[in-house]
């Protein structure tokens, strides 16, 4: 059964034909890409075919592949989100954004006003205190939504969160408390909020629920997949999981079916076992996988991140004189894991985000690659966000590809204009155009649930190096074109991931995997490109519109 | 009425290849009953033997003396919570800090969980590559934070180097932490009751056996004349030439046991007859016997 699409605009990625109006799918995979000229000549060899009008006022791309997400994502839609900015719901509701610290109270009471059991813990997410620079949340806040449950509120950056007093009590904690882990406001009292892994370690233990449990159940799959939908993604992955023993199973069997509306490609965690774990667990998983499902990538994490003044930064270090980063692992082990999935002809993204990093991961990569030689290792760099000229020579060089955090200019640029790293370091931020321009291979990302899942959003950013606060970041060399845009979001993340010769752009023979946009983000242009409305996706052929948008 | 006495909680310090596989070892193997609940980052570098291993099951390993060894996976929040989930509980949780943890930022757990009670951190101070690790240019501040979160440093490998290196690297370790004991380790041979602390059966406690490392240990049966907060303050005074102290004393509050770890003392309810003894363990630098027993009378 083969099925022409007619749309307005087909923007393939294909610079053999990158336009044309007419796509034909059969068996999930595209046959042919043309126009209406062309239908005769298809019928002729291909016998009748259906044409299908549905989208004849709508413009087609290559479905597009998010390279750094998290299933997370999935998993908080089990909670309330509390955010600034609007955000869509895998169910296509906009959640509006949150202006106020009132405003996030007053939804947390609707909440718990309208919910079955008001004993069982209340847990939001998204929450950013970054935007709210008159107070902080306290805990009076959070008992004004109730005094009877636990009250979470978990910071965007999941390394921050407020509690209720009963949180507190729960937890024993009191005013006798003496730890860096328990703010205090600038009268000495104990608020309501804990910092790093402590404020997730006791929300557990006062909850007694494991709340990262859910990361990769049935639920949290088909979230992660309907939030991909609207935005027209086709490709995501979630980087990383751990994937204890068996995990893949119930996985593989809520990904593989028909109305599931998403490819996902899961890395595996490399430093959950030893390197000569990881690289029997990968041939393991290699085994398993399926079209829909892959499990081709390890990822490491090397740092931090900036604005948690975890990232590993090179003199003068951050702007405001804090302390240098963490490494997450040790240079010596980032090498010897490098060098084991190296030599298994595994694919490695690490994790950087200082330029210190960067530095000491491109060594490793260096390393390794002198030991065991793999002219397509197509390892790359994730966030990678301080790289300079230089390090993108090298990872030019050396055949190194970058996923850079474009999403970051817009959240965070103010504060590493003003905090973190000053102007003249802010300005190369996230450098997509320095990256093309020294020929290395560019996707782009949003790191969700960190920021919102929404491709054209991270494109907008990269072109336009916009702050929240309006400032521009850089200047002309850093920018990129929508065209490098679109197809860094395409070709580029599919490039990433090995998938560029079955997915990333629309062509004969490869997966008719499609973004439906309402409009044309060519014509449309830079301005406009974060608001032009995804209509579903097509992914192997079958169609997934989203609700509400006809 | 019982109360559920916290459990202690140790973190083990110290860079890659410092010694905290082999010192791991030896606290398991040499557990006197203690059930020790090991949180390692790779327990295949552990290399037990076959022999003690009782059970294996996913990511834990249960050994035939009592001990388990899980390892932390990449959430060591996670993997704490599921440990503190467990029936029954564990007696005591030792942590593999990675060699570029801050081991402080681990112990804050203990701080806050008042299931938990910190049992100290001991970083251990590779005798053979002190140079390379203190002037790395990536980890020196790593380095300095181990050193600095310690509450007693072990110098291992003493064996491959002199004892003017020894000496030495004493002497650089004790200009930056004046205040903490340092001891001299090969193999991981730390003294149990420093490491660990005097865990044995509290109502028979008697002065462990502390032959080497040159620590002394003083005990005593102490009457209920002085108030536990004049024992935890009379403790506190002894620093830094105390590394541990434990009793099982009453005063007219009721019984109770008095823990000195990890620079406090911390002071839990007791329920049945305080035995009255009491134990310090500390450095040469001790007050000698007769002004212990005057200064606890």
């Amino acid at each position: 059964m083969s099925i022409i699409y007619q749309a307005k605009s087909i923007r393939t990625m294909n610079p053999h034909m990158p336009q044309a109006t007419h796509i034909a799918v059969r068996d999930g995979h595209i046959l042919a890409v043309g126009t209406a000229d062309d239908i005769a000549i298809w019928q002729s060899a291909w016998g009748d075919m259906e044409i299908n009008t549905d989208f004849a006022d709508k413009t087609l791309l290559p479905g597009f592949v998010e390279g750094h997400s998290h299933m997370m994502e999935g998993m908080f839609w089990n909670y309330h989100y509390v955010g600034f900015y609007d955000r869509e719901g895998p169910d296509g509701t906009i959640w509006p954004g949150l202006k106020s610290i009132d405003a996030v109270v007053d939804r947390l009471k609707e909440i718990n006003a309208t919910r079955e059991n008001p004993s069982e813990p209340l847990i939001a997410w998204g929450f950013d205190p970054i935007y709210f620079t008159d107070r902080r949340m306290d805990m009076a806040d959070l008992d004004a939504v109730s005094q009877d449950c636990p009250v979470i509120v978990l910071h965007a950056s999941l390394h921050i969160l407020n509690a209720n007093h009963f949180v507190m009590q729960a937890a024993g904690v009191s005013e006798n408390d003496n730890s860096e882990f328990i703010r205090r406001d600038e009268n000495g009292k104990i608020c309501g909020e804990f910092l790093g892994q402590m404020g997730m370690f006791m929300a557990m233990r006062t909850t007694n629920i494991d709340l990262l449990a859910l990361g990769s159940s049935p639920e949290t799959l088909v979230n992660f997949a309907n939030v991909a939908r609207q935005t027209g993604v086709t490709t995501a992955t979630d980087l990383a999981n751990p994937m204890p023993e068996g995990s893949e199973e119930p996985m593989l069997a809520q990904v593989n079916q028909d109305d599931f509306p998403m490819r996902l490609v899961v890395a595996y965690q490399g430093t959950s076992g030893t390197p000569e774990e990881g690289v029997a667990r990968m041939r393991q998983l290699s085994e398993r996988e399926s079209d829909k499902l892959r499990f081709s990538l390890v990822k490491l994490v090397a740092d931090g991140s900036i604005q948690g003044f975890s990232a590993r930064l090179k003199w003068p270090g951050y702007f405001n004189g804090a302390p240098n980063g963490l490494w997450y692992i040790e240079p010596q082990r980032l090498r010897d894991y490098l060098k084991a999935f190296t030599e298994a002809g595994m694919q490695v993204h690490v994790h950087t985000n200082g330029d210190e990093c960067t530095h000491v991961a491109l060594d490793a990569i260096e390393e390794a690659l002198r030991a065991h030689p793999w002219p397509d290792h197509r390892h790359t760099l994730q966030h990678c966000q301080m790289a300079s000229r230089s390090d993108f020579r090298r990872m030019k060089n050396m055949g190194v590809g970058v996923n850079l955090f474009a999403n970051h200019l817009y959240y965070w640029g103010d504060a590493h204009r003003t905090i973190t790293m000053g102007p003249e370091r802010a300005a190369r931020l996230d450098d997509c155009g320095g990256a093309l321009a020294e020929g290395v291979p560019l996707a782009i990302h949003s790191d969700a649930p960190v920021t919102a899942l929404a491709p054209l959003f991270t494109a907008w950013c990269a072109v336009n190096r916009l702050s929240s606060g309006g400032v521009t970041l850089g200047g002309e060399a850093e920018k990129i074109s929508v065209e490098q845009a679109l197809y860094a979001i395409t070709m580029g993340g599919a490039y990433s991931l090995k998938m560029d010769g079955e997915i990333g752009s629309l062509e004969v023979g490869k997966r008719a995997d499609m973004a439906i946009l309402a409009d044309d983000p060519i014509e449309v242009g830079a301005a406009g490109l974060k608001d032009i409305k995804v209509i579903g996706t097509m992914v192997d052929g079958i169609v997934h519109l989203n609700q509400g948008r006809a | 009425m019982t109360h559920p006495a916290p459990i202690p909680f140790t973190v083990i310090g110290g860079f890659l290849g410092s010694g905290k596989t082999s010192l791991l070892n030896h606290l398991l193997s040499h557990a006197q009953g203690r059930r020790l609940y090991a949180m390692v980052n790779d327990f295949g570098a552990l290399n037990i033997d076959a022999e003690l291993i009782a059970a294996q099951n996913g990511n834990q390993i249960a050994l035939s003396n009592g001990c388990v060894c899980c390892s932390i996976g990449d959430d060591f929040t996670r993997a704490l919570f599921a440990l503190l989930q467990e029936d029954p509980l564990p007696e005591h949780i030792i942590v593999e800090a990675s060699g570029v943890a801050d081991p402080a930022r681990i112990a804050a757990f203990a701080a806050v969980d008042k299931q938990l009670r910190l049992n100290g951190i001991a970083t251990l101070v590779d005798c053979t590559a002190y140079q390379a690790h203190a002037h790395d240019p990536h980890l020196k501040e790593n380095y300095d934070r181990q050193i600095d979160a310690a509450h007693v440093l072990l110098l291992s490998k003493t064996d491959l180097v002199s004892r003017q290196e020894i000496d030495a690297l004493h002497d650089i370790l004790a200009t930056r932490r004046r205040d903490v004991a340092r001891l001299e380790i090969t193999h991981g041979n730390a003294p149990l009751e420093i490491i660990l602390g005097l865990d044995g059966d509290v109502k028979s406690t008697t002065p462990l056996p502390v032959n080497n490392h040159g620590l002394e240990t003083w005990s005593t049966h102490m009457t209920p004349s002085l108030s536990r907060r004049d024992v935890a303050a009379k403790t506190q005074s002894l620093a830094p030439h105390v590394l541990r102290a434990k009793g099982v004393l009453s005063d007219s509050e009721g019984a109770y046991i008095i823990h000195y770890a990890a620079g406090r003392t911390s002071i839990e309810p007791f329920d049945g007859a305080a035995s009255g003894h009491f134990v310090l363990i500390g450095t040469p630098d001790l007050p000698d016997a007769n002004t212990l027993a005057a200064l606890f009378q």
